[in-house]
């Protein structure tokens, strides 16, 4: 019996897998074939462009892993600092030439010297430097309406932009070498500190970001609503704002696959990931693509605040939504641009799934994400796409 | 930011002008409180002592929408009191790290806060708390730790134990949420042509001790004996959530033609807006828990607005167990807008938790004068003096609410009314009917902001009683 066990665990093992899934297909079945069809595509939409929004932010966490093999706790703090970055150039009626000018050197500074101090000593770079410190200077400091939105996105790129490079500079390349877990435990550090500053300059008090403003403006549906109430038994809206993000998440999957795939620096990324040392040893970069990886970090944290901030509100429980996209990181795998565009779609969808099947229950915020993260991870502990890693010892 | 700063001055002038009614500022003695303040006679001169105000909680999370403007208030009312001859001559104090800790939400911060406030060698004699979770963590160790607590609204497991009937050493200021929903569905049944015909409420909150504190089987009983159906699958969401729509379909197809909900800030705005969406806005009724007609609701929800342009809450119905920003005849309320508008204080800072904030200083100065008159010296105070004071005590702090729990049978005070949220009209002398006919103030982002105001729909009665085994439970 033990040796029948022993020689045919696989199959046993996919047959109890097949088991539990029809058990739990024969159980399913008829609650949904129990809800009408305008429930079940507005629960599916809205899991859609809510998993858009975790797809995001996911992303922005696995491009950090990606590159160092960091697991950033930080990313929910990125998030809120760009959102509020993007809010103050987008409120005010105009941004001074020196705050401006200030912000725009720090962070020309600190991109032209990812690779060192001396960069600035050749004169192309300077040359580069000053003209790119001229425009954003500019360009952030556009006085008028007219110019909000534009001042704003400048304004957030060049923000987010500065704090991805410093938490790199400053807190992460002191510990290239070091065991990752230090690292890690320093972005928990960098998430403390980022809420320190943003209640330090912004306060704690939640702020209404009306960036989608211009969306009822253009005369567009806010939301897009349709009414299937004689052929589908209801009505199903769609979020504009929500939509938006989920076009952006798919937008970021593309230009990320075609960076990762064809790109020098996407490419030396994938190599510093797996080994620090022996991609230095290699000649590569690794400081400059550290760098980049945490400025691109930066910047889709800062998109991901400024979309869910546009949903809902600016607030200290941002960064609480980044704990929602972890399960999506793990599920789709822990380096995997598509994985985290599809885990994200899928935790989405569960939660409202888990709403619409089980109403009261709170299954859809408590457990059903975690529970199918679990399953996922007994099934393929790599996530579903991510690399097999076999460990020597 | 001058431009920020002066139209948010300008939106804060505007809503403490709201009301036709208001009067001029009671005259202050030069030195004294001014004469509406029936503080208990000192017979001890406290003079060169101080009083700490402990308090912890939620300074940086969730609950920061309400909790920074108590900060707020007890900073300015401290100072106020203070100047005007302090308790007795002890003056008030409280900084933080010191005296206040902010926990962030957490409960294992709220735990090292309390640590550290309970091990002190000159330990509290009474704290101030903000939130139920803290109560129920907290209930039993303030209990050993003889330190009496006052908060603002509680659960039944915070104030009376997990049987319910054990009275414990924490009292709430405003009725129990279990008792305001209560409250609310009599107002349904005497009032059934503001609402659906067969009216069914549908419970959506926020999750947790706070959020789930009003839907209780004594709350259901009693709307059912009231006429009002409570739906038997409540919904919750987190405060992160970006779209609530399945959650709102859930109850609808399940029959509430009234949406309630326990949660405060966004919760109330992303109910409204859901409902907006969904076009249902006239088929449906909201109504929510006395945080749910805060100004910051008001003042959040700008950015969700219903058909008619105004604010998704506007006609928001709830409980307002004290009195309000507009209600100036009342000589403590206008004494509060007069120093909110000496200290600049901004619209989202005039909330209901500077009106506590305010209502705690004056009831700590209330109580410590009693308490010291009674045992001789501020040094021989302890926490079971305070109990003893707080169970006795029938005292209206600045005339906000009415103190009194009834010889310490009670831990919430029971008065409460119920109130609609509206937005103040163009010619600034009543609500608005549409988005058209409303005051706005344009901001810089080249949006609008609208001025909530609250219309009380009932005077002060009595909550009902809705602990398990309380008095206005149903019998099974």
């Amino acid at each position: 019996m033990t040796t029948f066990l022993e020689t045919n665990k696989r199959y046993l093992t996919t047959a109890a897998y097949i088991l539990v899934a029809l058990l739990l297909l024969l159980w399913l079945v008829p609650i949904i074939g129990g809800q009408r069809p305008a429930r079940l595509i507005q629960s599916t939409v809205t899991g859609l462009l809510v998993g858009g929004v975790y797809a995001l932010i996911a992303l922005g966490i696995v491009i950090i892993n990606k590159a160092s093999g960091v697991f950033n706790f930080a990313h929910g703090w990125m998030m809120l600092f760009g959102g509020l970055v993007f809010y103050s150039f987008f409120s005010a009626a105009g941004v001074s030439l020196l705050a401006a000018g200030a912000l725009a050197l720090l962070t020309v500074i600190m991109a032209l010297t990812m690779a060192g101090w001396r960069s600035l000593l050749q004169p192309r770079t300077a040359l580069i430097g000053v003209a790119a410190f001229i425009v954003l200077t500019v360009l952030m400091a556009l006085p008028g309406r007219e110019w909000q939105y534009m001042r704003a996105i400048i304004g957030a790129i060049t923000g987010g932009v500065l704090v991805g490079l410093a938490i790199e500079r400053f807190t992460i390349r002191p510990l290239i070498g070091q065991p990752l877990f230090a690292m890690v435990l320093m972005t928990l550090a960098i998430a403390e500190l980022l809420n320190g500053v943003t209640q330090l300059v912004w306060g704690s008090v939640e702020i209404p970001l009306q960036v989608f403003a211009w969306v009822g403006q253009l005369g567009l549906p806010q939301p897009i609503r349709y009414d299937a109430r004689d052929t589908l038994g209801g009505i199903i809206i769609i979020r504009t704002e929500l939509l938006f993000a989920f076009l952006l998440a798919l937008l970021a999957f593309v230009a990320f696959v075609l960076f990762f795939r064809y790109t020098n620096v996407g490419l030396a990324m994938r190599g510093v990931a797996e080994d620090q040392r022996l991609a230095q040893a290699l000649g590569m970069r690794v400081r400059v693509i550290l760098a980049v990886a945490w400025a691109i970090a930066a910047l889709l944290a800062t998109t991901a605040g400024v979309l869910q901030g546009g949903a809902t509100s600016l607030s200290l429980n941002m960064p609480l939504l980044a704990l929602l996209a972890f399960p999506a990181v793990l599920l789709g795998g822990l380096e995997s641009i598509t994985g985290a565009l599809v885990g994200g779609l899928i935790i989405g969808l569960v939660q409202e799934w888990a709403n619409l099947l089980f109403p009261g229950t709170q299954a859809g915020t408590e457990l059903a994400p975690y529970l199918v993260l679990m399953v996922v991870l007994i099934v393929r502990p790599d996530g579903l796409f991510g690399q097999k890693r076999i460990e020597r010892i | 930011m001058r431009k920020l700063s002066f139209i948010l001055i300008l939106v804060a002038l505007l809503v403490a002008i709201l009301p036709t009614t208001a009067q001029e500022a009671t005259p202050e003695a030069a030195m004294g409180l001014p004469d509406f303040i029936q503080h208990t006679a000192c017979e001890v001169d406290l003079t060169g002592e101080t009083i700490p105000i402990y308090h912890l909680g939620d300074l940086s999370g969730s609950y920061a929408f309400i909790t920074q403007p108590l900060l707020a208030g007890l900073a300015d009312a401290i100072a106020y009191y203070n100047a005007h001859g302090g308790v007795c001559g002890a003056q008030l104090v409280s900084n933080e790290g010191e005296h206040y800790r902010d926990t962030g939400g957490a409960r294992d911060q709220a735990q090292a806060a309390y640590d550290a406030f309970s091990s002190l060698d000159d330990k509290p004699d009474l704290l101030v708390l903000y939130a139920s979770p803290d109560a129920e963590l907290l209930r039993s160790q303030v209990a050993e730790d003889e330190i009496p607590v006052l908060i603002s609204a509680g659960s039944v497991p915070g104030l009376y134990g997990e049987d319910a009937a054990t009275p414990g050493w924490i009292y709430a200021s405003n009725p129990l949420y279990a008792d305001q929903l209560g409250a609310f569905c009599n107002y349904v049944s005497e009032n059934p042509d503001r609402f659906p015909a067969n009216p069914t409420i549908g419970y959506i909150s926020w999750p947790g001790a706070f959020g789930e504190a009003a839907y209780t089987p004594e709350t259901i009983s009693y709307c059912a004996s009231k006429g009002v159906t409570i739906v038997d699958t409540p919904e919750y969401f987190l405060p992160t959530a970006t779209d609530i729509t399945t959650n709102v379909q859930n109850l609808l197809d399940a029959g509430a033609n009234i949406l309630y909900t326990n949660s405060l800030a966004s919760g109330p705005v992303i109910v409204a807006k859901t409902v907006v969406d969904l076009g249902v806005e006239d088929e449906v009724v909201l109504a929510g828990v006395n945080w749910a007609l805060d100004t910051s609701v008001g003042l959040l929800s700008r950015t969700a607005l219903g058909s008619d342009g105004l604010p998704a809450v506007n006609g928001i119905i709830g409980s307002l167990p004290f009195r309000w920003w507009s209600e100036r005849d009342q000589p403590g309320i206008a004494l509060i807008n007069e120093q909110a508008d000496a200290n600049q204080r901004r619209p989202q800072d005039r909330n209901i938790a500077y009106l506590l904030g305010w209502g705690i200083v004056d009831t700590y100065a209330e109580i410590y004068a009693q308490t010291v008159n009674r045992v001789g010296s501020l040094d021989a105070v302890t926490g079971a003096d305070i109990k003893e004071t707080i169970d006795s005590m029938d005292y209206s702090p600045l005339g906000l609410y009415h103190f009194n729990y009834q010889g310490g049978a009670t831990r919430a005070l029971p008065d409460n009314r119920i109130a609609m949220m509206a937005f103040l009209n163009a010619t600034g002398d009543g609500p608005a009917t549409s988005g058209d006919d409303a005051m706005t103030v344009d901001l810089p982002d080249g949006t609008k902001a609208f001025i909530p105001i609250l219309i009380p729909l009932t005077d002060f009665a009595p909550a009902p009683d809705l602990r398990p085994g309380g008095a206005d439970v149903p019998a099974s």
